[in-house]
């Protein structure tokens, strides 16, 4: 059986309907205890001030008449019920002889009374068989207890009064929830609305539709979600991009070599080639072709190696000054054919931590796109320690890259001259590779360029430091 | 090592208040002494009655209601409705001597034939109890419901007790300790004096129910028939005979009134707050006030206070040590 899971829509307004509830009921509870409170505490303290203002009256020695009429004809105009009384044995006067009857006043009341303290109280009183209020005032001649004065109100009365109070309450109460619900329901709405455009437009990006966007535009935590996503899917369309350029450029660039093959090794089988130097030219062109084949397999197995992680390293400790020389002896004799000076400013002191093979690939790359690029003029290496690392920097004087390109030279095909044939050439991948393996020595690789000027491309690398 | 020290004086401390629990301030012998028991804190005031000086007071750790001075003038004898036992004290040496079980319910006691005697009113067994004074009970005597007030003619030896609820007032031979003769009298009756030569027994009370009494009843000694009633509100409920008049204490309306042997009012006065209690020395009548906690000497002649002394809150009973 499948578990009932609700939306979060759901939790949202049934946690906002809770809320709304307890607020409702809390709020009335407080306001009721806080109106009866004060209320009862306000009626108390009239009860209070009246009996004090009758107590006034009483001068001393046993209760006169006049003090008694006088209390009567208050109780007639009175709200609350005042009576006077003197009756010892109401008073509790008799207590140690345990007379049974039930006294007006308590023996503990009595005691307050007699220190000339008020007394009030609240609950059901027997005499009276109902619930009330009452305030008692000692009417005290030095230390007797002459009689009191004992006011109260029913305490029906006062719920009659919050009763009013309550309804009021019920219907406010009513409402706010109704008014409470329609505001809570609309804005559940509005919040799970972009939530709801955002499983879609995954699901839509999940079944390959990269380009699926939602129009959030709002600034809090859900706006900053959508546009993570926007981004994101962005990203993954751009990615899906190269991706089908990539296949596009191997193809295209496995495709011309290919029809070299095919078309003279075709020519050679059916005989076109009929002299022997057309043979020869022939067989050396699918070589030279195949040669190319090669080396773009090569390069590609490479990159798509280093690229993922399982690549290693196998770094060793290099001087690196005659690594580059070793490295860029054989240039030479090409050098010395087109007239290009090539020229070494080598710091001899510096090691690095390096795979051989690959810093040599590295140079190798760049050397082949300087001398490439470069007719006449010169090539400059040089090698200089600075402060936690050393800087290879390889400066021609050849064609220079255009500025808009900059950014895109260590891309993979990527190629200034589009135009450009594969007959002068490389693979079109060796900056990506020669990028990828400085980056995996933890170095940097930075190309500066000035359009018909030249190229300087300088290789960042950390070095070992020597212990002294 | 200091810590120790203090620890030791910490002990000693402690070893000796607990040993000076019951240890009250001693009472000497050759002092006059008005005793009053003081329910409400649970305490006993000692008075000096020449010097009228409070010279002690006992914090109690019962609720003691009465007591009485044994003939030997230096064993307080102490009972409590609520208490199961009747604690004896040497007012000498300030300490509890012994404990005589008698249960609870003991509202009174009054000694009797010169000393010999001591009757227990038991509202337990509603029966009066009879004990010599070396706490071996002699005979019990059923009464009416709740016997309150105890009174003896000393000269024929019969001892007067009144019941309080039970409308009843019961004569019994103190020697036979058998029931002579009992008659019905009014309701929540308290308080009483024999005036054996005019026949005649006035007894005073609270009144029933939301009744106040206001007067004294005069029963004739023989037949029990009411004679007569004195107005003397509101409840009189303590009398004392002296020259020829009797002193009347009303404590509904504080009031302690002088009576000729007719029982006309030859003066009154106003004394205490809620007076229950009155006793005779030499010429002067001692009061004590309920509420007030105090007690006034008063002339006995002219009805003047001459004197007020405070003692614990609410004296409820007065024993005196006289010469």
């Amino acid at each position: 059986m499948k578990k009932y899971s609700p939306t979060l829509t759901v939790k949202i307004w049934l946690a906002i309907t809770a809320s709304i509830l307890i607020t409702v009921v809390f709020s009335f509870m407080l306001s009721n205890l806080f109106y009866q409170k004060l209320y009862v505490e306000n009626v108390e303290d009239a009860l209070l001030a009246e009996g004090n203002r009758l107590a006034l009256d009483y001068e001393g020695g046993p209760l006169s008449d006049e003090i008694r009429k006088n209390v009567e004809w208050y109780n007639s105009k009175n709200e609350s019920e005042v009576f006077v009384v003197s009756n010892p044995r109401e008073l509790s006067a008799c207590l140690p002889f345990e007379i049974d009857y039930e006294t007006l006043i308590q023996p503990q009341e009595r005691e307050q009374l007699l220190n000339g303290e008020a007394i009030k109280k609240m609950g059901y009183e027997e005499r009276f068989d109902r619930e009330i209020m009452a305030v008692i005032i000692p009417l005290l001649d030095q230390n007797r207890l002459e009689g009191i004065i004992y006011l109260y109100v029913p305490l029906a009365k006062i719920s009659e009064l919050t009763k009013d109070f309550t309804y009021l309450w019920y219907i406010a109460g009513l409402l706010f929830m109704v008014i409470s619900f329609y505001i809570g329901t609309i804005l559940v709405r509005k919040l799970t609305k972009p939530l709801k455009q955002m499983t879609d437009a995954a699901n839509r990006v999940s079944q390959g539709d990269y380009s699926a966007r939602v129009f959030i535009h709002s600034a809090d935590e859900v706006g900053q979600l959508a546009s993570a996503f926007n981004h994101m899917s962005s990203s993954i369309q751009k990615e899906d991009e190269r991706r089908k350029q990539f296949l596009a450029n191997v193809s295209h660039e496995l495709r011309t070599p290919l029809s070299y093959v095919k078309g003279y090794s075709e020519a050679l089988l059916s005989g076109i080639a009929k002299s022997k130097e057309d043979k020869e030219k022939y067989m050396s062109i699918i070589a030279r072709e195949s040669k190319r084949m090669d080396r773009l397999v090569g390069d590609l197995l490479d990159l798509s190696r280093l690229e993922a992680d399982e690549f290693k390293l196998e770094k060793i400790p290099l001087p690196f000054a005659q690594l580059v020389e070793d490295s860029t002896q054989k240039y030479n004799i090409t050098m010395n054919e087109k007239g290009v000076k090539l020229s070494y400013d080598l710091d001899p002191d510096i090691i690095i931590l390096g795979d051989e093979g690959r810093i040599e690939q590295v140079i190798q790359n760049i050397m082949d796109n300087a001398l490439r690029y470069t007719e006449k003029g010169g090539i400059s290496i040089t090698l200089k320690k600075f402060r936690g690392g050393c800087s290879l920097s390889i400066e021609d004087t050849g064609t220079g890259i255009p500025k808009e390109d900059l950014d895109h030279i260590t891309d993979r095909f990527y190629r200034v001259n589009k135009a450009r044939t594969r007959a002068n050439g490389g693979t079109g991948l060796g900056l990506a590779i020669s990028k990828k393996i400085i980056t995996l020595h933890g170095g940097s690789l930075k190309i500066e360029s000035d359009w018909g000027k030249g190229t300087k491309v300088e290789v960042i690398l950390p070095i070992v430091q020597m212990k002294e | 090592m200091k810590w120790f020290i203090k620890l030791m004086m910490v002990v000693l401390i402690l070893v000796l208040t607990s040993c000076s629990d019951d240890q009250y301030p001693s009472i000497s012998e050759d002092q006059n002494v008005l005793i009053t028991v003081n329910i409400k804190d649970m305490s006993v005031s000692f008075i000096n009655v020449d010097t009228k000086e409070k010279i002690a007071e006992w914090q109690m750790e019962k609720p003691y209601t009465g007591g009485l001075i044994l003939p030997d003038r230096d064993t307080l004898l102490l009972y409590g409705k609520q208490l199961d036992n009747v604690d004896l004290f040497s007012l000498r040496n300030g300490e509890k001597v012994s404990s005589w079980e008698l249960g609870k319910g003991i509202v009174n006691g009054k000694l009797l034939k010169g000393g010999n005697q001591i009757a227990f009113a038991d509202q337990s067994l509603h029966a009066v109890r009879f004990y010599n004074t070396i706490g071996q009970e002699l005979e019990v005597v059923k009464t009416e419901a709740n016997p309150l007030t105890l009174f003896e003619n000393q000269e024929t030896e019969k001892l007067y007790v009144i019941s309080f609820n039970a409308e009843n007032l019961t004569v019994i031979d103190e020697n036979s300790t058998k029931k002579i003769t009992s008659f019905p009298i009014h309701p929540s009756a308290a308080g009483a004096v024999l005036r054996e030569n005019q026949r005649e027994i006035w007894i005073g009370g609270h009144g029933e129910g939301t009744e106040l009494e206001s007067n004294i009843h005069v029963y004739d000694t023989v037949t029990g028939e009411l004679l007569k009633q004195i107005p003397a509100p509101l409840m009189p409920i303590n009398f004392q005979e002296k020259d020829g008049f009797i002193y009347v204490l009303s404590h509904g309306s504080n009031t302690l009134y002088k009576l000729d042997s007719e029982g006309k009012v030859a003066d009154s006065t106003k004394v205490g707050a809620n007076p229950f209690e009155m006793t005779v020395l030499g010429e002067s009548l001692i009061i004590a006030g309920y509420d007030s906690d105090d007690i006034h000497f008063i002339n006995a002649d002219t009805l003047e206070i001459t004197k007020t002394v405070s003692v614990g809150r609410g004296p409820f009973q007065l024993i005196l040590r006289g010469e």
